[in-house]
């Protein structure tokens, strides 16, 4: 018998693949039926008028009502603008300087690696919920209430210790010998992180961005305790609020959590390729 | 810089031994340098907040007086508190639930998606389940916010629609079903991060493996037991152990949902925590949830980390 040829996996092509795959297929959409109708549901009343959405509760409704989006995004316009510059700061910082650190920690053995290291990681198993009230009370001392940095400062200090336990790890997968060549080449610390470090992790940093950003975007408890003020409030709770004043009126409200997933898709589709590579590269397992 | 001395890595804690002092500055200097931003964020924002959560949790404290008063917040949350006495044991379903779930639902898929011979399929499903992933939280939330309505929902439209008015219920606004309707949001539950999280751990089985068990006749069903599973241990366990974390502190969905009633019927401790903080001011007491809930956490993470073997380690050679 031949063993060297693979048994299980033909690369069979055309209509036997599509027969052997059909009751998978079938699996597949309805789930995808379920997980895709709540979306329907948001698209379609987006457009309609409350008397359309009255009459025509399951499918489209003609003309469709574009005011709704008008309406949405006059009100919304102040949370997005908000929500990006937050994010604008943050995810930049968490970058920079868990990058450093993973890179310290990754190439260099130095008095105090090791606890410091384990100072860093062991805050991976310290919840959120700990620190809520006392962070609360320590920002309103700080008199940071109502201000952009009342959210940048702890994203970038919560943010970083995630990233630099995977960085640090990418890091060291570097091979040795291209930093000390770059060393005898005269090349500094700085140098080294900064022109052959950095590049090399590059899917990494993509996907440290990525889900910095979304989970800065889906935060809800913090921006809520900290930003009282309409003027400063984040997508998240201002769309909470926009649902409050528009409670019934489901077309400018759907047409609001349109709005406010876009920023994230249009994200995801550029920066997709690199993240699933850097998720997918087996990091992500104990 | 000196070209002539190149310092690895290992070679620099020993090498110092026998320098001056400029040499510690020059060479460790920036090691050091590189960790004062990440740890100067951690001790005001991180560090500090931690500190004064397991200290405070001790004390009355209003966020500006505090009376040191013992063991008291402990002892309150089991003797005296209601609202944690039925926090807990719906912390606890809400879990099963949502781990169960984990564990089982974007495997399945995974799995599916993994078997389909037509590749280019394959990477569709992969995209298409992955997406919903970047649609925000809160959105979510709401929408299912309105499909359970009892008015203009979808449940409640369907059921009317198709005859079955005397199965409309109030669903969130129904002391019974509150708490499992907040269980059900998400329906089919296939989170795209975890459905990531097991793909990369099947593609990552050896083909090898697959081959030997095809040439022993195993089935689909054997082979997922005996090759699958067992190869994407890490994976399970890391997926195991992130729900029960998240879903132990989650308050934020039910917060939306019903923050808590009808009644105190849908509860979670951390509810408790914030609604004694943010409602009546009793930041000691919160705090003393959040201590509560930590060590909890750990006790869970250190028992997974002790106990809960890895997968079977696979290398080629044997």
């Amino acid at each position: 018998m031949d063993l060297t040829h693979s048994p299980v996996m033909p690369k069979p092509v055309g209509r036997s693949s599509f027969r052997r795959d059909l009751p998978a297929n079938l699996f597949l959409v309805s789930v995808a039926f379920f997980t895709f109708i709540p979306f329907y549901f948001m698209i379609i009343t987006s457009l309609k008028t409350t008397s359309q959405m009255r009459h025509f509760f399951w499918t489209p409704a003609l003309p469709f009502y574009f005011e709704n989006y008008a309406t949405a995004f006059s009100l919304l316009q102040r949370y997005f603008v908000n929500t990006a510059l937050i994010a604008a700061i943050s995810v930049p910082g968490i970058l920079l300087f868990s990058s450093m650190a993973a890179f310290v920690f990754a190439r260099y053995s130095f008095p105090g690696r090791t606890i410091l290291f384990w100072a860093i990681i062991s805050l991976l198993m310290v919840p959120t919920v700990l620190t809520l009230v006392p962070a609360f009370i320590w920002i309103k001392q700080l008199r940071l209430l109502n201000t952009y940095w009342a959210l940048i400062f702890p994203y970038i200090a919560g943010g970083q210790v995630f990233a630099i336990y995977l960085l640090k790890s990418f890091f060291a997968t570097i091979p040795n010998e291209l930093f000390d060549s770059a060393e005898v080449d005269g090349a500094n610390t700085f140098q080294q992180y900064w022109s052959i470090a950095l590049p090399l992790v590059k899917p990494m940093l993509s996907v440290i961005a990525i889900l910095n950003t979304l989970s800065i975007w889906n935060d809800y408890i913090w921006p809520l305790v900290t930003l009282q003020d309409n003027n400063m409030r984040t997508i998240t709770i201002g769309l909470r609020y926009f649902q409050g004043q528009y409670h019934t009126n489901y077309g400018p409200l759907f047409a609001g959590y349109i709005l406010a997933s876009i920023p994230l898709l249009v994200l995801f589709l550029i920066a997709m390729r690199p993240f699933v590579a850097g998720l997918t590269s087996g990091a992500l397992k104990m | 810089m000196s070209t002539t001395e190149v310092i690895r890595p290992q070679q620099l804690t020993a090498g110092t031994r026998k320098r001056g002092v400029d040499y510690y500055i020059r060479k460790l200097g920036p090691i050091y340098l590189f960790l004062i931003p990440t740890f100067a964020f951690l001790l005001v924002f991180t560090y500090y907040p931690i500190f004064s959560a397991f200290f405070h949790s001790f004390f009355r404290w209003d966020g500006v007086h505090g009376q040191f008063v013992g063991f008291q917040n402990f002892r309150n949350l089991f003797t005296v508190d209601m609202q944690f006495r039925i926090a807990v044991p719906n912390v606890l379903k809400l879990t099963a639930f949502r781990v169960t779930v984990a564990l089982t639902i974007p495997l399945l898929a995974a799995e599916i998606i993994f078997g389909l011979k037509n590749s280019r399929m394959a990477y569709f499903w992969r995209v298409a389940l992955i997406i919903p992933m970047v649609v925000p939280w809160i959105v979510l939330i709401l929408v299912w916010l309105f499909i359970y309505d009892p008015q203009m929902g979808i449940i409640n439209t369907l059921l009317k629609g198709v005859g079955l008015d005397k199965w409309t219920r109030l669903w969130l606004g129904d002391m019974r079903l509150a708490l499992w309707c907040i269980a059900f949001y998400g329906f089919p539950w296939i989170s795209g991060l975890n459905l990531l999280i097991y793909l990369a751990g099947l593609d990552a089985i050896s083909p090898e493996l697959f081959d030997a068990a095809a040439i022993d006749g195993a089935s689909r069903i054997r082979r997922i037991r005996h090759i699958d599973i067992p190869m994407i241990g890490g994976q399970l366990k890391l997926i195991f152990i992130m729900t029960i974390i998240t879903q132990l502190q989650n308050f934020q969905d039910v917060m939306i949902f019903t923050n808590g009633g009808p009644g105190l019927s849908t509860f979670v401790p951390g509810l408790v925590l914030y609604h004694s903080a943010f409602y009546y001011s009793k930041m000691g007491y919160a705090s003393a949830i959040g201590v509560f809930l930590f060590v909890i956490i750990l006790v869970i993470t250190m028992f997974n980390m002790r106990f809960m073997q890895s997968g079977v380690e696979y290398s080629p050679e044997g």
